[in-house]
């Protein structure tokens, strides 16, 4: 498992494994701005006491100046959003940091895996570094701040009210605590549907990335109807535990809207009982003042709003929960890493010879001892699945042997040596990759080289001239636009360009055809008469025939 | 704007019920709301003004406060039941949405399909469609129960507080609205569309990353690609900040809207009662209404933000679902006669540089014909072409006496198979693999194409039909995938079968098995192979050279 490393030691002591680290980068902003937004939520006690200033004054016949009332509402106002902007600028940033250190994370890591990741495939991968931390920004922008103004608005608002009259801050004490109790069970229904949801979205994107591969096949076989049925029916799924999610959601902001309502309607018909004349009970010696009913009026409802603030982002809470528990599922899905880093390095000096001494397999069976003299062509043969191409993945440090050693131009091939090493290396893959760029770049793979040459010695310079759009052609991802034979040829190009010292090629003449075959071994023996070593994986008799010798891997052995 | 508004008919077309219901509720729970707080307001500003007046008793408290109840109680239920149907309603349009794509790829030309790239399809159907469920949800219902809203109150204010308060709300609210929603968008549509782009750019290279790994490091482009993928994700960063911070000033003029229609209603409210046109409750009335209305603009905010993302999102979608129409084919044929291809000329894909010129060619059901010749020389092509994926340039192609263009899908698919030079497979276990061919066939079934493809034996060493197969078909080794894709093939049952380099990756004695197998198990098929290999071209009754 790869160690990644957490900037503080501090956060990596924390009990909760990979959550909390992640969001520790955001900490102090999103402090600052819980701070701003309980100031900002504050002046509505002060407008509210201005309007009810006026409004009763109307009613006593007090001179009250309509510009001054409205000037210095919309002054206050005026103070309320610039303190919610400072607010929501830093809990943005705040948002920004922590998601963007979880993705640089996510790629850091996947750059640095031997195999694929147990924990899903490339579609699930970028479900997770993509829409799902993308979760986290409401949940950190939203929550963080409600939080705050939950513990400071409600008190502020009762002890307002209490000052004014003890009856409605009584309403409000006996409707108010009912509101937390329910919004924690519905919390924990809303974390358990939001999991099921974050699983159904990654398993619909894995569905979807192979299914889109393999398109061509799912038409010839007549199925594209059965596909669109099973996607429909995922997709299905999806969208019901979505509304499973958003129901509770609408549920639990519906029953406290309703607490809401009923704390308010009654604080309005004692205040109106006690502004006719008809309760003589609730305040602090003689009847309620109109100015003081106006202004409770007016408060009642900012005492709810924090606490339905908070239950909107608690289904945040919930998304974010999911997404955090799904990171941790990720981090810890571990494989073994590759050896380096998989960048580009000086060329280890040395002679490249290459020795392996009993080097297991992941799969457990030992490998004989292997000696390849530099310039010397080899085969490696045997029967599918015996581990010919692990065996070469092992020259070129993608999987590290279960014991034994591999040794390469006089040195132990280690993290330290790898990228040295592999710089020394032509690759040529069973199953060839075209990244999303043009031809030109998957060929040159930005290092210096004669492409037309490479082109050439590959058989390939007329295919790739016939392209409608040359070396600018974007191809499919496995050469799509190209048959087999020329995709194949394709990596052989990429492979000698650059002249690499050592070629290490798997199955190089499988899908051609006689004539294509010959010109890749030629390719390849060109090489060989330049002085570069040749190792190949092969079933082919006519290549194996044409190498210095033959190692033979496996039960064959 | 125009593609959203195709969207959004196209949404509204699949759930006209569900949104204009969503839409009236919207409408409802706004009104409601406006009438709750202007109603509160007056209540206790007249009851006050009773009370100071010493006319408390005659006042009468129940039908107001029961009407406060009533808006209270009923603006939440209508609030929860406008949410869910309007959520569900867009969500099942979004599904159909989807499946409209896939079915727009299921049904793309070859040479468009094999150019995909899956991860960018992938970001279209995820990444776009989800963009859209902003287009009904935020952006479209709540303009227009806004706009309702604020009619509706606008004409209640100016009966009850005077026409000088109920001009300023409405014009104040539609007018500061738009202007802010303007000011915004004129920031963000580029930023959330370019925002968007370097997502999806980020989600791509991820993929390819991923998918290339072991390739990457060896090429010493691993931290490289690490680096091209957090480029775009910076990008991102980057443009995101500039669109939350325009997001973040449009709510705060949103906010600033409110308050300023509320101070100017104070303000006109105020003087009214001075100058005696209206009581102190109607001034309350129209301040606390004001102040309710706010809520019609609120959305806003999310609307602006994300416009150009939603614009950029629908103008994609909406042309792929514009070329996806589902061509209607009449004919069906028969499969009486042969397969006749009749002095057919092949272009390239997507070029006119005639790969095959003027070939004919007659395969009987039962004749196995092998073609050879160098790759590149066409082999595939036509077998593409006879399976009716690549465009015939000159001549015809003909089965049962029917050009097989002409042919209904469904149909054509049964009556012909091909295996194709790269066939896939998907994670999932080998009898799910082989019953993508034929949902309905049985393990006994299975069994025997496996046998015939020289596949039992192994595979009974292993799980049998349970065995798995990781993505990308790995765990098996290129010919296990080889000769399972080839049974796959089997399991149709078809009339014509085409192979292309059916043998690929077998050892002789093995693709001589096979291909035997191929025969037993369909004698009455035409079977027409691409075949580079001795084992096939001696296997065929004859062959043709193509050069």
């Amino acid at each position: 498992m790869t160690e990644d490393t957490p900037d503080r030691d501090e956060a990596r002591a924390e009990p909760a494994g990979g959550a909390e680290p992640i969001l520790a980068a955001g900490r102090d902003r999103l402090r600052r701005a819980a701070l701003l937004s309980v100031l900002a939520a504050l002046i509505w006690p002060l407008q509210a006491a201005l309007v009810a200033h006026a409004l009763g004054g109307l009613l006593t016949g007090a001179d009250v100046s309509p510009l001054t009332v409205a000037l210095g509402f919309a002054a206050l106002g005026a103070g309320r959003a610039i303190l919610g902007v400072l607010s929501e600028t830093q809990s943005q940033l705040a948002a920004e940091t922590v998601i963007h250190a979880a993705r640089a994370r996510v790629v850091a890591q996947e750059a640095r895996r031997a195999g694929d990741s147990p924990f899903g495939g490339a579609g699930s991968l970028a479900a997770l570094a993509g829409e799902k931390l993308d979760l986290l920004a409401p949940y950190l922008t939203r929550y963080a701040p409600a939080r705050a103004r939950v513990m400071v608005l409600p008190l502020v608002i009762l002890a307002l009210a209490l000052w004014q009259s003890w009856a409605v801050a009584l309403v409000l004490i006996v409707s108010g605590p009912l509101i937390p109790v329910f919004m924690a069970l519905v919390g924990m229904a809303a974390k358990e549907a939001s999991q099921r949801q974050m699983v159904e979205i990654g398993g619909l994107n894995d569905l979807l990335v192979e299914r889109l591969s393999a398109l061509v096949d799912i038409r010839l076989l007549g199925a594209g109807a059965a596909v669109r049925d099973g996607f429909a029916a995922k997709a299905g799924d999806l969208r019901r535990r979505t509304m499973a999610v958003l129901q509770i959601a609408f549920l639990s902001s519906t029953v406290l809207e309703l607490f809401a309502a009923i704390g308010v309607a009654m604080v309005a018909v004692y205040i109106g009982f006690s502004l006719l004349g008809e309760l003589s009970f609730g305040s602090w010696g003689g009847p309620i003042s109109a100015q003081a009913g106006i202004f409770l009026l007016l408060l009642a409802p900012e005492f709810y709003q924090p606490m339905r603030d908070l239950s909107a982002a608690w289904h945040d809470k919930a998304a974010a929960d999911a997404v955090l528990k799904e990171m941790e599922a990720w981090q810890s899905a571990g494989t073994d890493s590759l050896l380096g880093q998989g960048g580009r390095a000086e060329p280890l000096p040395g002679a490249p010879a290459i020795s392996l001494r009993g080097c297991r397999l992941p799969g457990g069976t030992t490998l004989p001892d292997i000696d390849i003299a530099p310039g010397e062509s080899v085969a490696l043969t045997g029967p599918s699945g015996a581990g010919k191409t692990t065996t070469l993945r092992m020259i070129a440090g993608l999987v590290v042997p279960g014991s034994g050693q591999v040794r390469v131009a006089g040195q132990e091939l280690s993290d330290a040596t790898a990228d040295g090493w592999r710089a020394r290396l032509g690759w040529m893959p069973q199953a060839p990759h075209f990244l999303n760029a043009s031809l030109r770049r998957n060929l040159t793979l930005e290092r210096e080289g004669d492409l037309p040459a490479a082109l050439t010695q590959s058989a390939v310079r007329e295919v790739v001239e016939a392209l409608p759009q040359g070396l600018n052609t974007r191809l499919g991802e496995t050469g799509g636009g190209l048959s087999g034979g020329e995709a194949r040829r394709l990596t052989l190009a990429r492979a000698i360009y650059g002249g690499p010292e050592v070629i290490l090629a798997d199955e190089p003449t499988a899908d051609l055809d006689s004539r294509t075959a010959q010109a890749v071994i030629e390719g390849l023996m060109a090489e060989v008469a330049r002085g570069a070593t040749l190792i190949v994986a092969t079933h082919d008799p006519a290549l194996a025939a044409r190498m210095d010798r033959v190692i033979p891997i496996g039960a064959g052995a | 704007m125009r593609p959203l508004w195709q969207i959004f008919r196209v949404i509204l077309r699949d759930q006209r019920l569900s949104l204009s219901r969503g839409a009236v509720l919207s409408f409802v729970v706004l009104a409601m709301g406006a009438a709750l707080l202007g109603l509160s307001g007056w209540f206790i500003t007249a009851a006050a003004a009773a009370g100071l007046a010493g006319m408390g008793t005659v006042f009468d408290v129940f039908r107001p406060s029961a009407m406060v109840r009533f808006l209270a109680l009923g603006r939440a239920a209508a609030r929860y039941g406008e949410r869910l149907l309007t959520h569900d309603a867009t969500l099942r349009a979004l599904e159909g949405l989807r499946l409209r794509l896939l079915d727009g790829l299921v049904a793309a030309p070859h040479g468009r399909m094999v150019r995909l790239r899956a991860a960018q399809a992938l970001n279209r159907l995820t990444s776009d469609i989800d963009a859209l469920d902003g287009v009904p949800l935020r952006l479209v219902l709540p303009v227009l129960a806004g706009l309702a809203t604020l009619l509706a109150a606008s004409a209640v204010l100016w009966a009850l507080v005077g026409p000088s308060v109920a001009l300023w709300v409405f014009l104040g609210f539609s007018l500061g609205a738009g202007l802010i929603f303007w000011q915004t968008t004129r920031q963000t549509a580029s930023l959330s569309r370019r925002a968007e782009a370097a997502g999806q750019a980020f989600r791509a290279r991820l993929i390819d990353l991923i998918r290339a790994r072991g390739d990457l490091a060896v090429q010493g482009r691993l931290t490289a690609q690490a680096e091209h993928a957090l480029a775009a994700d910076e990008r991102r960063r980057l443009l995101r900040r500039a669109q939350d911070r325009a997001e973040r000033l449009a709510g705060a003029a949103i906010q600033m809207l409110g308050t300023l229609v509320a101070a100017g209603v104070l303000w006109l409210g105020i003087s009214l009662v001075r100058s005696g046109v209206i009581a102190p409750a109607f001034a309350a009335l129209g301040f606390l209404t004001a102040l309710a209305l706010a809520e019609t603009v609120a959305p806003l905010r999310r609307a602006a933000s994300d416009l150009g993302r939603m614009a950029e999102a629908a103008r994609r979608v909406s042309r792929d679902i514009a070329g996806a129409l589902p061509e209607e084919r009449r004919a069906s044929g028969t499969t009486e006669a042969p397969l006749c291809i009749d002095s057919v000329t092949l272009h390239r894909v997507q070029s006119a540089v005639p790969i095959i010129r003027d070939l004919s060619l007659t395969v009987r059901y039962g004749e196995t014909v092998a073609l050879t010749g160098p790759s590149g020389v066409g082999k595939s092509t036509l077998l593409l072409a006879v399976a009716a994926l690549h465009p015939v340039a000159a001549g015809r192609i003909t089965l049962g006496g029917l050009p097989v263009a002409d042919w209904g899908e469904a149909e054509l698919r049964r009556a012909v198979t091909m295996l194709p030079q790269r066939s896939a497979l998907m994670t999932g276990t080998v009898a799910e693999a082989l019953r993508l061919a034929d949902p309905d066939a049985d393990d006994e079934a299975l069994w025997e194409v496996l046998e015939r493809a020289q596949l039992a034996q192994t595979l009974r060493g292993r799980d049998g039909l349970q065995t798995m197969i990781a993505a990308r078909g790995s765990g098996l080794s290129g010919g296990e995938a080889r000769r399972l894709t080839l049974a796959r093939a089997l399991l149709r049952r078809p009339r014509v079968l085409l192979l292309d380099e059916p043998t690929e990756g077998l050892d002789r004695p093995t693709a001589e098995a096979v291909l035997e197998g191929v025969r037993t198990y369909l004698p009455e098929a035409a079977v027409l192979i691409a075949a580079h290999r001795a084992a096939e071209q001696r296997f065929a009754d004859r062959t043709l050279a193509l050069s």
